[in-house]
């Protein structure tokens, strides 16, 4: 019994040593835009709370926004946005998780073109998605990403009204901008 | 043996489950609830629904002669219409001034909103309070009077209004607002039913959302020390983009505080007139 509770300890222990070594880098101010291109309005919308997390040992990566800091400059076009189209009540983040498929060791200032594969998530619909981007080490603890990708917001259920004074675009072009630094747990 | 390795296994599953991802956090859980009402105005009566800092709203507003008119008369339309500009410009989220002007009597009307209270998404701040004021003149030319025209003084009035509102759902939408207006001299030249100076009323307002962008909505304004009929008003509002219309039947051909409270009113089904309001936003900020 007592050896149990030794080797219990001791997995314990060992468990934590290796917490500490992971590579995991984080950041809750990751930039956001979106850029909508109808064919007579274009207007962009931007946050600079993005959450993040990239495990470079075990490869995973997350990142969520809550979709209220969401900012496109009109206040009442950012209501509309809130509650008629992302009804952030109910669904108030976007989320990406998944998994870092091409990777390679991160030379200073080198960007490494890497793609993940994961699951995205908005207005409560999860799409797979495929994403491709660069990673670049700024210092031995922070790590630039950046990347972009298209939501198409009828795959995501997200209505476009046809009787708009403002128009919005079907397609969506995402940029994200994150400095995510080392953390130790 | 066996068990410690079973051990060591679930442990590992459950420390990596427990980081697998972020923990979802809201950035700000307190924030104000939003769209209580589709717009400043809500059939006539002003609402809690404030403006962004240093943006300009606009809203036409319209009544129309009595649907009871039938066809020959359009259903009111071919009486013409009274007409109400309003600008309202928003010094910051709390604080908002504007200026309108309507047809009937030629009226000028300067009002200020202040936004006291403003209810909380969290529930912890559950109802949204605001302040309205106006004082407002009538400027028609009373030269065809066989006495003196009125003097600028007996020709003012004002008004001011508490409003009390709640969003209680995604769908309800109910505010209750206790009014005056009190006019200096109320002659019988003006295009009032009251002889009194001050008239109380309490006024409610309702949203029910029936989709994402558009509204039915309700007026009601009982009056507190008059016997003038009281003013009913029942429509739909809908929002296209920067725009809000809102359609309506009403009893009252009257559009801003003062007037509505003594202008009297036609009964209800047999007097309703059609109405209709067009609210812009300007903003000036980015685009």
């Amino acid at each position: 019994m007592r050896r149990m509770v030794l080797r219990f300890l001791s997995l314990i222990l060992l468990l934590l040593a290796s917490e500490a070594s992971a590579q995991r880098f984080q950041t809750e101010a990751g930039e956001v835009v979106f850029l909508s291109t109808a064919a007579l309005n274009e207007f962009t919308g931007e946050s600079s709370q993005l959450n993040g997390l990239l495990d470079l040992e075990s490869g995973l990566i997350d990142f969520y926004i809550d979709l209220n800091t969401l900012d496109t400059g009109i206040g009442l076009r950012d209501r509309h946005m809130r509650d008629n189209y992302l009804e952030t009540k109910k669904y108030p983040f976007a989320e990406f998780s998944g998994n870092l498929e091409k990777s390679g060791p991160l030379e200073m200032n080198e960007p490494l073109e890497v793609e993940a594969r994961g699951t995205f998530t908005l207005h409560g619909k999860e799409k797979f998605l495929n994403i491709t981007g660069t990673l670049t080490q700024l210092t031995a603890s922070e790590i630039l990403l950046e990347t972009g990708f298209e939501v198409v917001l009828g795959d995501f259920d997200i209505e476009i009204p046809k009787l708009m004074f403002y128009e919005l675009s079907e397609t969506q072009t995402v940029t994200i901008q994150a400095r995510l630094k080392k953390t130790d747990l | 043996m066996n068990r410690s390795i079973l051990l060591t296994l679930a442990l590992l599953l459950v420390q990596g489950i427990s980081l697998a991802q972020l923990e979802r956090k809201l950035a700000n859980a307190d924030r104000a609830t939003e769209l209580t009402f589709h717009a400043p105005r809500h059939i006539n009566l002003l609402t809690v629904e404030p403006l962004d800092k240093k943006v300009l709203h606009f809203a036409i507003m319209h009544t129309f002669g009595p649907v009871s008119g039938g066809l020959r008369n359009l259903y009111g339309l071919d009486n013409g219409a009274n007409i109400q500009f309003s600008f309202e410009y928003a010094f910051d989220e709390r604080f908002s001034v504007g200026a309108s002007r309507s047809g009937r009597d030629k009226f000028y009307n300067l009002f200020g909103r202040y936004h006291l209270v403003k209810q909380t998404e969290s529930g912890s701040v559950p109802i949204s309070v605001s302040l309205m004021g106006a004082a407002g003149v009538n400027t028609v030319d009373y030269g065809f009077l066989q006495e003196a025209a009125p003097t600028f003084s007996e020709r003012s009035s004002f008004a001011g209004q508490l409003m009390v509102a709640r969003k209680f759902s995604e769908k309800l939408s109910l505010q209750l607002s206790p009014m005056f207006a009190y006019f200096t001299e109320p002659l019988p030249a003006y295009l009032i039913e009251g002889e009194q100076q001050l008239y109380l009323g309490l006024g409610f307002s309702g949203k029910y959302k029936i989709t994402g962008k558009s509204s039915l909505t309700l007026q009601w304004i009982p009056n507190l020390n008059s016997d003038l009929r009281n003013n009913l008003g029942l429509g739909i509002d809908l929002e296209a983009g920067g725009h809000v219309f809102q359609l309506y039947f009403v009893t009252s051909q009257n559009l801003n505080e003062q007037y509505l409270l003594a202008g009297g009113n036609g009964s209800p089904g047999e007097e309703f007139r059609l109405g209709f309001n067009v609210n812009r936003i300007f903003a000036s900020g980015r685009k």
